[in-house]
């Protein structure tokens, strides 16, 4: 016998009091899915969702507690550990089993600027996923305990896996060498770094003190409508403080683009990444996002090169995998070119990275090309704000960072209004400007920032 | 175990009189006189106290360690410890037991959650 019913008592009544959600056969027109979120302020919480009409929900509490703000090394990780762990209501393993019995699935994340925490459910049980979210934000226990006997317990393996991952690592000391400190923290815990040093559960618990306050967080919604969101919000998130108990606030720098070389020796492949200044989350500079595609956008046809410059001159050289990003954060933006594969593939790769570069600044690039890299930089922009998980994590620090989500359409706007000429200029003042190169793998083959003629 | 110590703790003017003759059962018991706490005596060959043991603090191991192995000496040598390291009365604290109930909370509720028949109410 379950002694507690899965749902606790204040859950089931307003369930039952509720009535029926909304259902809708195939015949009847769906009530103006608009596709973009609705937003609201709830006694100081912000709170947006989206109403797609479908059977499942995800339901996440964003809040801005990712690497770039946690004011010893690790603590974000350990926060994201401690999610969904012992809370004064009920322990971890029954929060586990209840939602395992409704079908729910429970994840935490966190990236460089946000920290996200995930239930994807039944749209029926909406009432109760909003109340876990509630409880696990405003009454986690923080236990010794759970901090040794799970946490620390995958540490080591988190650690493999981390080092394992070259892309990452080359990723993450791009960062390092591109911000220093905030957004250049490593985003996980890597392995030669001093870790029970600075965490432990005490720090994780006044680092959530200050983190999950009101204006810090907010609560985003995907297959909910407004109304029914805003009523659980209402109810559970009460308990949430206004502001951290113990006064403290978060610590936040303006973010200051350095730049510079590192190199790093692994056993277990080869990644470069070749990295400028960028674009920031509100699209200050739409022409980065179109060059970032110009540059290394994936082919959309199977079996054919693409469009974009360095696949078309990578198509001869075997291994290589490229990947080109404008990584957005809130107040600065990272243009990355990421090659990974066999070494010499990579060297090669990374001298035609800079040889197509130095052609889009001598505007040698065709207007084809151009409108096909707006066209694709348009589509990955829209539909990283339609698909659920990223639209989520979008939304959120959109509401977070800047008080509003996103404005998608004066975003493609200013894609639509990028030309070749901007290209140009834009690419030349970043050959001028000081590149960010990272090395991982085989030094012996990996080229010097110098030999590929960048500034560093 | 059934243990009366709840139903005379709810009432004050039974537990005035019964505890001096706890105190003196508790010296009588000669556990202090070997320097051990009562939780010190609890049995150890169980899930549960074992998971308890690893959950104290390392300063708190360290000298439950030592307490035994202490009165373990005494034992072998047939003596007690001079007075003054007697276990005062005030020393004498649960440091263990509180953490043993949790775990068994625990441990029941896992079970209670591995045995479990499922009610629809709706």
């Amino acid at each position: 016998m379950i002694s507690r019913s899965a749902l606790s008592r204040s859950a089931q009544q307003a369930a039952r009091r509720s009535g029926v959600v909304p259902r809708r056969g195939f015949a009847a027109a769906a009530a103006a899915p608009t596709g973009s979120y609705e937003t609201a302020d709830i006694n100081g919480l912000k709170v947006a969702s989206k109403d797609t009409q479908g059977p499942t929900t995800t339901l996440a509490v964003v809040a801005k507690a990712g690497t770039r703000y946690q004011p010893l090394p690790g603590l974000t990780y350990g926060l994201e550990q401690f999610a969904f762990k012992t809370t004064q209501r009920r322990s971890a393993l029954r929060i586990a089993r209840e939602s395992e019995l409704l079908g729910g699935q429970l994840t935490a994340s966190h990236t460089r600027e946000a920290l996200v925490i995930e239930a994807s459910f039944l749209r029926d049980d909406l009432p109760y996923f909003a109340e876990l979210l509630a409880e696990v934000v405003s009454q986690t226990k923080y236990t010794t305990h759970e901090f040794h006997e799970e946490i620390e317990r995958i540490l080591p393996y988190k650690k493999a896996a981390v080092n394992a991952d070259v892309a990452g690592l080359a990723l993450d000391n791009a960062h390092a060498v591109a911000f220093h400190s905030g957004l250049g923290a490593a985003l996980n815990p890597s392995p030669s770094a001093p870790f029970n040093k600075y965490v432990n559960e005490e720090y994780v618990a006044s680092f959530a003190d200050v983190v999950y306050s009101k204006p810090n967080i907010a609560v985003v919604a995907d297959g909910a409508g407004a109304q029914s969101l805003s009523k659980w919000v209402d109810q559970f998130f009460k308990g949430v403080p206004a502001a951290a108990r113990s006064g403290q606030t978060l610590k936040t720098e303006a973010t200051k683009y350095f730049g510079g070389e590192q190199r790093t020796s692994h056993a277990s492949g080869n990644s470069v990444v070749i990295a400028f200044p960028g674009s920031d989350s509100t699209g200050s500079k739409p022409e980065i996002e179109v060059l970032a595609t110009l540059l290394g956008a994936q082919p959309t046809i199977k079996w054919a090169p693409g469009f974009s410059l360095l696949s078309k001159a990578t198509a001869g050289t075997p291994g290589v995998s490229v990947a080109s990003a404008n990584q957005a954060y809130s107040d600065a933006g990272l243009l990355t070119v990421q090659l990974t594969g066999a070494a010499a593939s990579v060297r090669k790769a990374a001298e035609e990275t800079v040889k197509a570069l130095k052609n889009i600044a001598a505007g040698t690039v065709s207007k084809e090309d151009v409108a096909k890299a707006i066209a694709n930089a348009k589509f990955n922009l829209l539909e990283k704000a339609q698909t659920r998980g990223s639209s989520v994590l979008l939304a959120g620090s959109g509401l977070v960072n800047n008080g509003k989500v996103q404005d998608l359409v004066a975003l493609t706007k200013s894609l639509d209004a990028v030309t070749a000429d901007k290209l140009k200029t834009t690419a030349k003042a970043l050959l001028d400007g000081k590149a960010t190169v990272s090395s991982v793998g085989d030094l012996f083959v990996l080229p010097y920032a110098e030999e590929l003629g960048l500034r560093v | 175990m059934v243990s009366l110590a709840p139903y005379v703790l709810k009432r004050p003017w039974l537990t005035k009189m019964l505890t001096p003759a706890a105190n003196w059962y508790a010296s009588a018991a000669g556990y202090r006189q070997l320097g051990l706490r009562y939780d010190d005596l609890l049995e150890e060959e169980n899930e549960a106290v074992q998971i308890a043991l690893k959950r104290l603090s390392a300063k708190e191991s360290y000298e439950r360690v030592y307490r035994i192995r202490r009165s373990v000496q005494c034992s072998y040598t047939h003596k007690l410890l001079p007075k003054d390291q007697w276990t005062k009365p005030e020393e004498d604290v649960p440091y263990l037991r509180s953490i043993l109930a949790q775990v068994e909370a625990e441990l029941a509720e896992k079970d209670a959650l591995d045995s479990m028949t499922v009610i629809k109410k709706h």
